[in-house]
């Protein structure tokens, strides 16, 4: 029996092209996903803990 | 002396913010406890995202499926691995000595590490396959034959076939009449073997009984066009930013992104192979990020760029509460 999956992402993937510069839509998904966690990281301030002084 | 208190008065200033008491607030912090959630959610997200997507499942490309969906393209590559002329048979080392292989100025690694893998193309890829099993008794009579010419001869039938193949524009049935010895009967013995799937199984089984290394399947593929047609279907030609890609619509190795620029220069990819830069891309490239790894490793001690932090401080937004309270200097 074939294995039956939530989303199949076996086909093809889309491809953007800008000049010479190619980039598959899934690797740039994972890129803005780490440019907004990098920005997150810097911009969120840190959780309170419990001051010692 | 001058000089001495000219290096002194920075070393005393640094000695000095790194001894200053630190004036910020305190709070209590468990690193096994952060590694243990960090595992912990990595894991969960793992899980679901394996449930939810799987893991590429692209069919392996097969000699079966090579012989099977472009035949002529198979028997000439047989041809070609015969007279020596396919692209593995002259690479040089580490698998043959056809060739001295790519130099960089004084840097020649190929000719530093030599033979180590050593590939006989006509009979790791040709002949023994054939010899492995039974044959027809005109392959048979081929392979007598073939085994019973000097080296010379070989060589004289399977180049002379092979420049008549090529001539015909790879098509079998209109190359020109000449002695091209057993030649044509081999190569149409290996399309067969290779279309009902034996050589497959045969040229994984030489060598020792658990087979992992993939070299000559990976050599003899590649000298065909077979690999470079799926390559291409899927995105994964280096000229294309294939170093960064996956198959189906799987995100792929977007780290690569600056070792898989250097491919998209034109000068490495032009369309004359023979271009000094194209030749030698994967070494020129090798050494260029070999270099760019060298400066970011010893970025504390190159002036300039160890000043960059102090051009764009981020680190002022991150301890932005710390910087608020410190005054402006």
């Amino acid at each position: 029996m074939d294995p039956i999956y939530l989303a199949g992402v076996n086909d093809p993937a889309t491809y953007i092209n800008w000049g010479w510069l190619s980039i598959s839509v899934p690797n740039l998904i994972v890129i803005l996903i780490m440019i907004v966690l990098f920005a997150l990281a810097i911009l969120l301030p840190f959780p309170k803990g419990r001051d010692r002084s | 002396m001058t000089t001495r208190t000219a290096d002194r008065a920075p070393a005393a200033k640094r000695a000095d913010i790194a001894s200053r008491e630190w004036k910020g607030p305190w709070r209590r912090y468990d690193i096994v406890k952060e590694g243990v959630i960090a595992l912990v959610v990595v894991s969960i997200l793992t899980v679901l995202l394996a449930g939810l997507f799987s893991s590429p499942d692209e069919p392996p490309l097969t000699f079966q499926g090579w012989a099977t969906s472009a035949p002529d393209n198979f028997y000439a590559t047989a041809v070609q691995e015969l007279a020596g002329t396919s692209t593995s048979a002259g690479y040089g080392p580490p698998y043959n000595t056809a060739a001295d292989g790519i130099s960089v100025g004084p840097l020649a690694p190929q000719q530093r590490f030599g033979v180590t893998h050593p590939v006989d193309a006509a009979n790791d890829f040709v002949i023994t396959p054939l010899r492995s099993q039974l044959q027809s008794a005109d392959v048979t009579d081929a392979l007598a034959t073939w085994d019973s010419a000097s080296s010379d001869q070989q060589t004289a039938w399977a180049t002379d076939y092979d420049t008549a193949l090529t001539d015909a524009d790879g098509d079998a049935t209109k190359v020109a009449d000449g002695d091209y010895g057993p030649v044509p009967v081999l190569a149409q013995g290996l399309t067969d073997m290779a279309s009902a799937g034996a050589l497959d199984g045969i040229l994984m089984s030489q060598g020792v009984f658990y087979q992992t290394d993939f070299t000559k399947q990976i050599l003899f593929l590649g000298d065909g066009s077979y690999l470079d047609d799926a390559a291409t279907a899927a995105h994964l030609q280096g000229n294309t930013w294939g170093m960064m890609n996956e198959t189906g619509s799987y995100p792929g190795q977007a780290w690569l992104w600056l070792y898989s620029f250097w491919y998209q220069i034109p000068q490495f990819n032009s369309d004359n192979p023979d271009d000094y830069l194209t030749s030698h891309a994967d070494a020129i490239i090798f050494y260029i990020m070999a270099v760019l790894s060298l400066v970011l490793l010893l970025l504390p001690f190159i002036p300039g760029l160890r000043s960059i932090p102090r051009w764009i401080p981020i680190h002022r937004l991150i301890w932005r509460d710390f910087y608020r309270t410190q005054p402006k200097s």
